[in-house]
Parts: C-alpha cells; structure tokens; sequence
C-alpha cells in the first residue's frame, strides 16, 4: 500500500509540473510571438541555442542573419522589417562554434520562405571543427543533417525542445519578462537596461575591453575553414542567397589583433577570399562578401560626449548600426 | 533509442502498462508482449540489423539446444561448441574488428588489401558475449532446456539489450518464468531510473564539453598545458563514472518497474582500495565475464604465479579490444593487466602483514587516493583518440605544453571538490535502495551491498515529492541526445 501511494504521489508530481510546464511555455511563446516588439527578444542572451531553432521554424522568415553575439545584438528584426519591408530572424548565438555556425546556416538554407542568410565571419575563427558545439547546441532540432538530408523525427524534437526544455523555460522566461516590462509605445531601444543590445559603449566599458581583449586575435584554424567550406558548399545550389560580412569591430580592438597576430587576421582574410572565390566560379548560386573589419564610418568611430553612437563595447554594434551595415550589403525595402 | 530521451520514456511507459495489463492474462503472453517491445525498441535504431540480433539468436539457440542434448547423451560435443565460438567470434570480428585487422595487416607487411567499412551494429558486444557465455553453460551442464521464447527474450530483453550489464542466462531465465510486477517494484524502479537520470543529464553531460574540447585540443596536436591536462583528465574520470553509473541505474530501474532484477553492475569504484577491488566494482558483469569465460580458462591461478600474471595480463588487454577497434583500448586493458598483476605481487609480498590500527586509516585513504590515480590515468588511453594524443595529455600533466583550452575557475575548483565528497562520501544509488532489493547481489562476494544508514530511500509521499521533482529537473536538462558511453561498445 506504502509503494502504491509513493508511485502514486511520484507519477502525479511529475504529471503536474509537466502539465504545468507545458502550460507555461505555451502561454509564453504566443505571448512573445504576438507581442509588437517581439522580435527584439532575439537580441537577448540566455538559452538562445535551445529556443531559435524553433521560433525559426515559426516565424518562416525571408532574412537569416547567422553568426556570434555580434550577430545576436546587432539585428533586431523588430527595426529591420519594417525598414526593409521583409520577415527577418536573428540566428545568433553568443560564442558559436565554426561547425554550429555551419549547421545554423544549413538550417536556415533548408527552409523554403528564406530568399537570403546573411553570416558573420567572426564564428569561423578559431580551433574548432567537425563537431564542436557548445552545451545546449541540438542539432536534432535542425532541419537537415551535417550530410544535408532531412532531421530525422524531427518534429518530435522540435516539440519537446519547445514545451518541455529547460532552455525554452529559461528563454520564455527571460523573453516574456522583459517584453512585459515595455510600457505601451516603448521599444526595446528605450530599455538598454533590459535590452543589452541597445547599450551604449562608455569609456570605462571601452577601456575594460580593450584589457579584457587584450590577448585576443583573429584567426581561422584548419577545422574553422573546412566548416566554412563545407557552409559554402551547402549554398551551391540553394535557392536563398548567402551574404557573408567580416563584422565591424572597432579599428581600437582590430589594431588589437594586428598586435597579437598580423599574420593571423591577414591569413584569415585571405582563406575566406579564396573560398569564396572557388565557390563562385564553380557554383550557380554565388557568395557576397563584404568587408567591414577595415576602417570606414562605423570602424573608425570614437566616443563622443564619454559613449559611442553605434557600439555596445568594442565588438557589438547596436541594432541601427546593423541596419546600416545592411544598406552596405545592398539591401533596401523590396 | 538512448535511455535518455523523450522517445524512450513513452516506450517504457508503454511497455510498462501493457506489461501490467497483461498480468492477468497468461504468462507466456507477457512474456511475448515483452520479447516484441524488445525488437522494437532495438528496430528503433536500425530495422534492418533486427535480423542479424534474430540470426544470431536461433543460431545460438539451436546450437545451445544440441550441445545439451549431447551432453545428455554422453556424446562429442566440442565441434559444435567450437564452431559456436567461432560463429559468435567471427560476427563481432566481421563487425567490429574488420578494420582494424586489415589495416594493421595492410600497415605491418606492406600488402594493399582493400580496407572494410561495416557498420557496427549496435549491442553486438554484449549479445554475443551473453550467447557465448550460454553455450560453455549449455557443454558444461549449467543449462536448463530453455524454451526458444524464454531464450530470445534473455538475449533481447531491452533493459539490457544495448550495454548491459551482461546478463547470464540463469539470471533471467528463471525470472521470466515467475514474472510477476508489483507496486514495490514499480516504485523503487521508477526512483532508481530517476536517479541515473539525474546523474546522466546533471552532470555527466555537463561535464563532458569541458573532457570534450580538452581531448579534441590534444588530437589536433595543440600542447596541452598542465591545467588542460589535469582538468580534461579529472573531468573525463568523473563524466565515464557518472555515465556509466547513470546507464546502470537506468537499465536496472527500467527492468525493476516489471519485476525483473537485473545483476549490480556498478558498485562506487572510485571507493576500491585496491586496483582488484577496482575490477569487483566497476562493469561487474564485464569483469565477472571475463573471469570466468577467458581467465579461468586459461588456467586462471591454477599454474603458478608467473602464469597468472600472465593470464591476467591476456584477460585484460582482450577486456581492453572488447571495448573497441582501437590500438588506444587494448593499450588501456594492457595498463589494467598490469596494474592487476603488480596489485597481486604486492598482496603476495604483503601477505601477513599487519598494519597497526592506527595507520589503518591513513593506509586505505592513501590506497583509495592511489588506486583512483591510476584508474584515472589509464582513462586517458581510454578516451583519447590516437596514441598520439593520450602522449599529449599525458605530456601535458607534466607540464609539457601551455595551451587555455579552459580556464580554473573558482568554479571548476567547487565542481571537482563537490564531485570528490560524492563518490567518496556519499552512499551510491545501490545503497540507497538496496534495502528493496533493485537488483540481483554481486557475484563477488566478497563486495556485498548493504543497505545506507543515511539518505536511504522510503515509499514515503515525501520523498515521492523529491524524487519526482528530481526527475523533472533531470528532464528539463535534457538539452541533447547525448549517448552513453557505453553506447559505442
């Protein structure tokens, strides 16, 4: 009788706090996917690996922006869309690994509503190779397999990542709180304090930065080029464009990387010239690259007044920033 | 379908029901229900290699069947045992071996034989190790005319089926024929498969990105500084203890809820004092296997002490290729062998000394200490890719290289700390609930387990609370289909 009661009670506390559970992730996804300024919860940090896969596969956008933190807080879909009269989504991911960057594009590739992916170079530096992802990275949520072929059950997975994760708990948790605390006619850019993406760089996050930075340079490993490789190769004949973009770091940290390696920043440069270049003649579906890892406008800009326009802290340039690094790529309203 | 993942629960919740559904009905039609959600739960995986799990077992069992029949009537039995063997042995060398065999013949006398790439089917390992074990049982007249039902459903039974632990058949056939679920049973198995649960998605997996990206700096040929080395090394030691312990205790949770006891398999090994008393706690049945399947055999202690040094040394460094194709396991089998032989020499040098009650203490913590620095420098062999890269981390411990791969943190200190006070201090999942019997004993008896004093499991509602709660954030971890480890074997 004793074990009766106790499977009893051990079945019903996992019955409810999954029913509970379920509930709560359900209510919270409408909440942020109906929400006016719901996309700007793609620019938050949290369990973004978990939770993105999904919400790309609700949103169906046309744009794909891929890469690091740069890319996460950089594009914010609820300034961008309108702007440029398109359904975008932010896929970025703090930290992302060369092979999660490859297999976030080949996840956005395989969805038919996206026309464009657009992909931060920065992830394709580094160590990294075939297989090295960071904890909450699941590629069984994707669409497509490192071959290409289709996720098998993919549904099912897509289903328990969304109502029964810990990551979509703790992302649904984070996004609807801070979508909840925008007075009426508010945008994320009026609460940098809750949306980090629209802060501003003092001098004292300048400076912590620039120490904090300080051993850091730029380079593409063996693994990292064969991911970006293999990105391009996944592109050859897909019907979406793939822009690629050296991101804007600010000239201070770039003289940074010269010092630590010039060699390094150079040699990555020109690996990813090259494939591009190899991929564009042997390819019908062609790569852009654009260059902003060099001086102009945005680089080049200093702090005026103790803060700085259009960058959070030496690498992460604020959402208008990114909507004017768009209108470089050539995008405008279609 | 891996334990760990949604696909699974719903599997066993089902076969869990229509199990007690069934218990009403007649025993044979449990016993089929249980045989077909076996088939399907290894289909799940693969469809097309259920034939070579079906093959293997009427072969086995028709030869089984023979060899007894034989035996009853005092007639020559040895070429139908040897061809068992070698039937059992050629699919797992077809399967697994197959490549490393021509490569290294291609590499040792220069010949261009083209290589094989057969795809390993998975739990090939511990089937034919079972049906093996099954047919030296069935010459030597420890069988007991097992109908093709029962027979089947020992190889396949699906708690065990992918890693163990390795069943014999007189421990699940006479089980079979009585099965019978009851609530306790339920409840102590639902708890125990909690708790491996737990142990897989909180903190194996959250140790194995570290282990991961260390070994993988190494096989990329990065030096590995001192801190790398150290804490890839450290890290990997507890992630295969905790995700070998987690599988255990799920297997024999999952087999508990019907009311069929598995044998311990995982015993605190990192408390063994001892590298002998290492091999009674760790993979149990494995060890046991070997025992007496190849080491008994091979004269076991019967021939003197030079030979069975010997014969320990054979055992091991076969138990280290069981693990995989690979020169890094055999390597590591050949590090046990002879960590077994120079713990046996030393007893042997010892043997009638008494150490005064007062150094007792120190003596055991000193030997736990250094029992525990071996096995966890033989893990690096283990997991580590290449001979190559096991050079590296081992260079690396010494001080050889100066990579970052990561950082000791105050947290990294906190983690290691809290993981040594668990599996030095704490009762295991055995203890906690041995007092309801969750499995069968050990076949060492001279490493019972007994009951915990503390944190012992009672049906109480509230320890049902915290189990469940447990359990539900076990879940929400779940943010990866990571295998087990012992998936790959």
């Amino acid at each position: 009788m004793e074990n009766t009661r106790y499977a009893f009670w051990f079945l019903t506390t996992v019955a409810l706090t999954i029913l509970a559970l379920a509930g709560f992730n359900a209510l919270a996804g409408r909440y942020i996917l109906h929400h006016p300024e719901g996309g700007s919860v793609q620019t938050l940090s949290g369990f973004e690996r978990a939770l993105k896969p999904v919400w790309l596969e609700q949103t169906q956008p046309q744009l794909v922006f891929v890469g690091s933190s740069r890319v996460r807080d950089g594009f914010d879909p609820t300034l961008i869309d309108p702007a440029l009269k398109v359904r975008s989504f932010n896929y970025g991911a703090s930290s992302m690994t060369p092979y999660e960057a490859r297999r976030f594009v080949q996840d956005a590739l395989a969805h038919p509503s996206v026309k464009q992916v657009v992909v931060a170079l920065d992830a394709f530096t580094g160590n990294g190779g075939a297989g090295e992802a960071l904890p909450s990275f699941d590629e069984t949520r994707l669409a497509v397999t490192p071959s290409g072929d289709p996720t098998p059950r993919r549904s099912l997975w897509l289903f328990t990542t969304r109502f029964l994760s810990g990551g979509a708990l703790g992302m649904n948790a984070l996004s609807a709180w801070s979508l909840a605390q925008l007075k009426t006619g508010q945008s994320a850019a009026d609460r940098p304090d809750i949306f980090p993406a629209y802060a501003h760089m003092t001098q004292a996050v300048m400076q912590k930065d620039l120490a904090y930075r300080r051993a850091r340079i730029m380079r593409m490993g063996e693994g990292a080029a064969k991911e970006l490789s293999a990105t391009l190769n996944a592109a050859c004949h897909a019907p979406a464009r793939l822009t690629l973009f050296f991101p804007p770091d600010n000239l201070a940290i770039i003289a940074r990387y010269r010092q630590g390696d010039a060699g390094a920043l150079d040699g990555f440069k020109q690996t990813v010239g090259e494939l591009v270049a190899q991929h564009n003649t042997q390819c019908p579906n062609k790569a852009e690259l654009f260059d902003f890892m060099a001086p102009n406008a945005l680089t080049r800009q200093t702090l005026e007044h103790g803060s700085s326009r259009d960058y959070v802290d030496l690498v992460h340039f604020r959402p208008p920033a990114g909507l004017w690094l768009l209108g470089q790529m050539g995008l405008s309203a279609r | 379908m891996p334990f760990n993942s949604y696909p699974y629960f719903v599997f066993l919740v089902v076969a869990v029901l229509g199990f007690r559904l069934l218990e009403k009905g007649a025993p044979t039609a449990r016993r089929v229900f249980l045989l077909l959600a076996s088939y399907a739960f290894y289909a799940w995986w693969r469809a097309d290699f259920l034939v070579l799990l079906c093959g293997s077992t009427l072969v086995n069992y028709a030869l089984g069947c023979e060899i007894e029949r034989r035996r009853m009537q005092h007639k020559d039995r040895r070429a139908l045992l040897i061809g068992g063997l070698l039937f059992n042995l050629g699919l797992i060398a077809t399967f697994k071996y197959d490549t490393l065999f021509v490569s290294t013949a291609n590499e040792f006398f220069g010949i261009g034989l083209p290589v094989p790439h057969f795809f390993l089917p998975l739990a090939i390992s511990f089937f034919t190790f079972e049906q093996i074990s099954y047919l030296v049982d069935a010459d030597s007249g420890r069988t007991h005319n097992y109908g093709l039902l029962d027979y089947a459903l020992f190889v396949a039974f699906f708690p065990h089926l992918i890693a163990g632990p390795i069943v014999r058949h007189n421990d699940l056939i006479p089980q079979f024929r009585q099965i019978r679920s009851r609530n306790d049973d339920l409840a102590a198995g639902i708890t125990l498969f909690s708790i491996g649960l737990a142990k897989k998605s909180l903190i194996a997996d959250n140790l194995a990105p570290f282990a991961d990206a260390i070994f993988n700096a190494a096989s990329r040929g990065t030096h590995l500084g001192p801190t790398d080395s150290w804490l890839g090394t450290l890290f990997f030691a507890f992630q295969i203890y905790f995700d070998f312990s987690a599988y255990s205790d799920m297997a024999l949770g999952s087999s508990l809820m019907m009311g069929i006891r598995l044998p311990v398999n995982f015993h605190s090994p990192y408390k063994s004092a001892s590298i002998i008393e290492f091999w009674r706690r760790w993979h149990i049945s494995l060890s046991a296997f070997l025992r007496d399947y190849l080491y008994v055999p091979l004269g076991g202690n019967r021939k003197g002490r030079g030979r069975r040094y010997l014969n320990l040394f054979i055992t091991m460094l076969l138990g280290g290729l069981w693990h995989g194709a690979n020169w890094t396991f055999m390597l590591w089998g050949g590090l046990h062998g002879l960590y077994l032989s120079i713990n046996h020499a030393f007893r042997h040098a010892t043997k009638g000394m008494n150490p005064s009650p007062a150094l007792r203490l120190p003596l055991h913590a000193a030997s736990v200490a250094l029992t525990f620095a071996a096995t966890t420098l033989a893990w690096i062999v283990f997991r580590a890719p290449d001979l190559a890269s096991a050079k590296n981390v081992l260079g690396g411990l010494l001080g050889g290289g100066h990579s970052a791969v990561v950082s000791f943190s105050p947290l990294a200190a906190v983690t290691l700390l809290l993981l040594f006070v668990i599996l030095w201090f704490m009762p295991n999942s055995m203890e906690i609930m041995w007092r309801y019997r969750p499995a069968l004993p050990s076949p060492y008896t001279d490493q019972p387990v007994s009951a915990a004093r503390r944190l012992a499991w009672h049906p109480t509602p509230l320890q049902a609370g915290l189990y469940g709660l447990m359990c539900i954030v076990a879940v929400l971890a779940l943010s990866n289909l990571k295998p087990f480890i012992y998936f790959q074997f």
